[in-house]
């Protein structure tokens, strides 16, 4: 059979947000893979130009829905960092604690969705089951199943009270059983090994040449993780293992994210034996110092990086975020094409796909120019792109 | 003379309502139905629910809202082919189960060789299904009609060699035959065509495209699949037909492995009773259908095929040699 | 995994029949953040609410009682920032959630 392409997305079933990859197959085999992002832009670096430090909060727990408080943190450490301040203990343990449930639903929401990519529709709502019973915690403590804004600048906003504690420790007896259980399924049930074994094989020095983050990485053999290497918050207190795993394929992120799940139950029940009391939250001025801040979080799906500029007035002059996601765009690609030793087919491509946890909601910055028609490409500066913006508005 | 023409009526009301067409229609949307709550049920969910009682109206409430439904036909289509396979297919299908036997041992059609019709008409099934994806020029539907003639060759083969093991058995072609033969004896299922029940539920999941074997309709791959340009009123044909289908198959196991519907009777109550000894074997076949369906995921297409040739296939080979030695 | 799932034919369904009728079985934890009340006698008419709230739905308007707030609920995002800014203390986030309505006008809270 002759080339031809099939394109995936921005609307199709095996995505979940749009964005658009074109796939040359020649029969069953993929040979290459041309993607556009971009699809889901929606100018929140610019709109955090024109909001308060404080209302930028909110804005950035907005950038994504699953791993909402990751930004938020990210955002919160920023600026605390401006302030070259050190916000008190509790705060850091409860920041912790939060992250860490967020990690759980993240991850349990991924082996639901994986499931569901690959048709195994039971797994899918066995998990998704099971996950009710982080949201109703997160919700006893935060006030809200997803964004849950309980980070301030200066700490957190609410206390954990000792009944809130006492039922997260039961959930997360539970969770640790059905987590068992699925690791259970995933390592023994057949179908499931023979769609993600030795699928979508990412080898160590392509994952660091291609710039892969995340459990991504970590499945490839390489044990990156920023709790652990560029420890923020409290996580240089708290003992737990990075885990990877060596296998390289979807099945070993399958593996992985799971296991991550066990580190994220005991990490939550060593910050509740040891919460520290004292205040949660510490008074800062409105108005953060001028200077600049880089902060780096470990997300579900990887490392998230946000920059940001202060010029001394309420509003942030320049906020930069790079997502997970968008790190591991090029290593999906990668995943995606025939190499010599191995070839890759249509029927992969969800659940390779799935296997990175793409959150392209988070991914969408602005990097590149095309022109789709004249078949240009190129990349401005920001006043550049200001002064094109005003000639245009001025038409 | 009037003799004749109350038989031809009486044949007529046969094919037509009972237990031909009508019947059968109701049974598939009270089988999906089935199907439905079942599956939901092992996943701790609850399936249709508001339409008609626990809702058992919701396939006939889907089937009348997809007839309402605009009809899109796209410019590029084979428009004789576009147009005509729904029907065709439908056509197909209704002819199949002409040859169950429902409330007699004898099927409303019924002849000598009448198995190997019924295996024909499944096998037409499918290269209407290839035919279909490939006359709506879309490249998913190009992709899934070449993997439904690769499933084919995956399953086409385990099937017609637990058939013929049956047919071995009985030394007969017709599946009259065959019910009578389990009625003297034990049925089927319980001796060596127990591995030949296996085979058989194992290839028609294929035949019938359910998980784990919906490879030409993987919905998160290709879109529909082959389906993916049907709207409307040949989509409610389509689903119809895959509905009867499920019947068909579902009875053609309860024909050649559970006795048909034979049982014990009371003279004079025999097609009553007949109906209903076959509805409670073929919802047996279905549970084994849906159960298969909820425990496994989606096989890749080549993971598939070769699963086939290297198990099913000597499987179904050794299972003949065992009956043949039995018998 | 067979049995894990059969097992499941016994078990009772995970599904709440949430709205028509097992409205009760919804728990909602106290601190949730739904719709916002004001207690108009706390409020002196700072205008701290109306500055801090990300999505501008807070209008502070003048009448003759001095400066005071409308809420625009189809705008809010529930986030709790004008609760937690208020001096007076006079605006609380109760946990009522089913605020949906046909009216745009029933979105106005004055």
């Amino acid at each position: 059979m002759s080339k031809f392409e099939v394109p995936v997305g921005p609307q199709h079933p095996a995505l979940k947000e749009p964005e658009n990859f074109t796939f040359v197959v020649d029969g069953e085999h993929i040979v290459e893979v041309r993607p556009r992002i971009g699809y889901n832009h929606r100018g929140i670096e610019k709109a955090a130009e024109s909001r308060t430090y404080i209302q930028n909060l909110y804005l950035m727990e907005r950038i994504c829905g699953i791993c909402s408080v990751a930004h938020t943190t990210c955002y919160a450490q920023n600026v605390e960092y401006l302030y070259e301040k050190e916000i008190p203990p509790r705060a850091e343990y409860i920041r912790v604690i939060i992250n860490e449930l967020n990690r759980i639903h993240s991850h349990l929401l991924w082996l639901g969705v994986a499931g569901h990519e690959i048709g195994f529709d039971t797994l899918f709502m066995y998990v998704w089951r099971d996950r009710e019973h982080v949201m109703d915690i997160i919700e006893a403590m935060t006030g809200n199943r997803v964004n849950y804004a309980i980070n301030t600048i200066g700490g957190v906003r609410r206390d954990v009270t000792s009944e809130t504690i006492a039922k997260a420790r039961k959930v997360l007896d539970i969770l640790e059983e059905r987590t068992k259980y699925y690791k259970r399924v995933a390592a023994a049930e057949l179908s499931l090994i023979s769609r993600t074994k030795g699928i979508g094989i990412l080898k160590p020095n392509d994952a660091v040449r291609l710039c892969a983050v995340g459990p991504t990485l970590r499945a490839s053999a390489i044990k990156s993780d920023v709790r652990k290497d560029d420890p923020y918050s409290a996580y240089e207190e708290i003992p737990f293992n990075a885990v990877s795993y060596d296998l390289c394929d979807v099945f070993s992120r399958i593996l992985v994210r799971v296991d991550e799940t066990f580190e994220a139950i005991n990490i939550i029940r060593y910050c509740l034996d040891h919460l520290p009391s004292g205040p949660v939250r510490l008074k800062l001025p409105r108005n953060p110092p001028a200077g600049e801040s880089v902060s780096k979080v470990e997300a579900p799906r990887g490392e998230d990086i946000h920059y940001v500029r202060s010029d001394g007035t309420e509003k942030p002059a320049r906020y930069k975020v790079r997502a997970p996601t968008l790190g591991n765009i090029p290593a999906v690609c990668d995943m995606l094409t025939s190499k010599a030793d191995h070839t890759v087919n249509i029927g992969d491509i969800p659940i390779v796909l799935a296997s990175i946890d793409p959150c392209f909601s988070c991914t969408d910055r602005a990097i590149k120019f095309v022109d789709p028609w004249k078949e240009k490409k190129w990349i401005w500066s920001h006043e550049q792109l200001d002064r094109y913006a005003r000639r245009k508005g001025k038409q | 003379m009037t003799e004749a023409y109350v038989e031809a009526i009486i044949q007529i009301a046969q094919i037509l309502i009972f237990p031909g067409f009508l019947f059968v229609i109701a049974l598939a949307f009270a089988y999906e139905w089935f199907d439905r709550k079942f599956y939901a049920k092992l996943q701790n969910r609850i399936g249709p629910l508001y339409t008609g009682p626990r809702g058992f109206l919701q396939p006939f409430a889907d089937f009348v809202k997809l007839m309402a439904k605009e009809d899109i036909v796209p410019l590029a289509v084979d428009k004789l082919l576009f147009n005509l396979s729904p029907l065709i297919a439908f056509a197909l299908m209704l002819t199949a189960v002409l040859l169950l036997p429902i409330s007699s041992p004898m099927g409303v059609l019924s002849f000598s060789g009448d198995l190997i019709l019924a295996v024909a008409l499944m096998t037409f099934f499918c290269i209407i299904v290839f035919l279909s994806g490939m006359c709506s020029t879309n490249r998913f539907s190009a992709v899934g009609a070449e993997r439904a003639v690769f499933q084919l060759l995956g399953y086409e083969i385990p099937m017609m060699l637990a058939i013929v093991g049956v047919a071995l058995g009985a030394n007969s072609l017709r599946i009259a035959d065959i019910v009578w033969k389990q009625g003297e004896n034990l049925w089927y299922i319980f001796g060596p065509q127990a591995i030949g029940f296996a085979i058989y539920s194992i290839a028609v999941q294929a035949e019938l495209e359910r998980i784990p074997f919906d490879i030409p309709e993987a919905e998160q791959e290709i879109v529909a699949g082959w389906l993916t340009e049907f709207s409307g009123r040949k989509l409610a044909l389509f689903r119809l037909s895959r509905d009867i289908e499920l019947v068909f198959v579902a009875g053609l196991g309860a024909a050649l492995y559970l006795g048909g519907p034979l049982g014990p009777v009371i003279p004079g109550l025999e097609p009553l009773l007949y109906t209903i000894y076959f509805i409670v074997k073929t919802v047996f076949v279905l549970v084994i259908l849906s159960t298969v369906r909820a425990i496994f995921a989606r096989l890749r297409i080549d993971q598939m095929v070769s699963f086939s040739w290297k198990y099913l296939i000597p499987l179904s080979v050794l299972q003949l040699l065992l009956v043949r030695l039995v018998v | 995994m067979v049995g894990e799932v059969y097992r499941h034919l016994f078990k009772k369904r995970a599904t709440v029949l949430y709205p028509f009728k097992e409205r009760e079985l919804v728990h909602v934890p106290e601190g949730m953040r739904g719709k916002p009340s004001i207690n108009r006698d706390l409020c002196i008419g700072c205008g701290l609410c109306g500055r801090d709230c990300p999505s501008g739905a807070i209008e502070i308007i003048q009448d003759e009682k001095g400066k005071r707030p409308v809420f625009y609920l189809d705008r809010c995002l529930f986030c709790g920032q004008c609760e937690e800014i208020c001096p007076k203390s006079a605006i609380a986030l109760t946990p009522e959630f089913e605020i949906a309505s046909y009216d745009r006008k029933a979105m106005i809270l004055r």
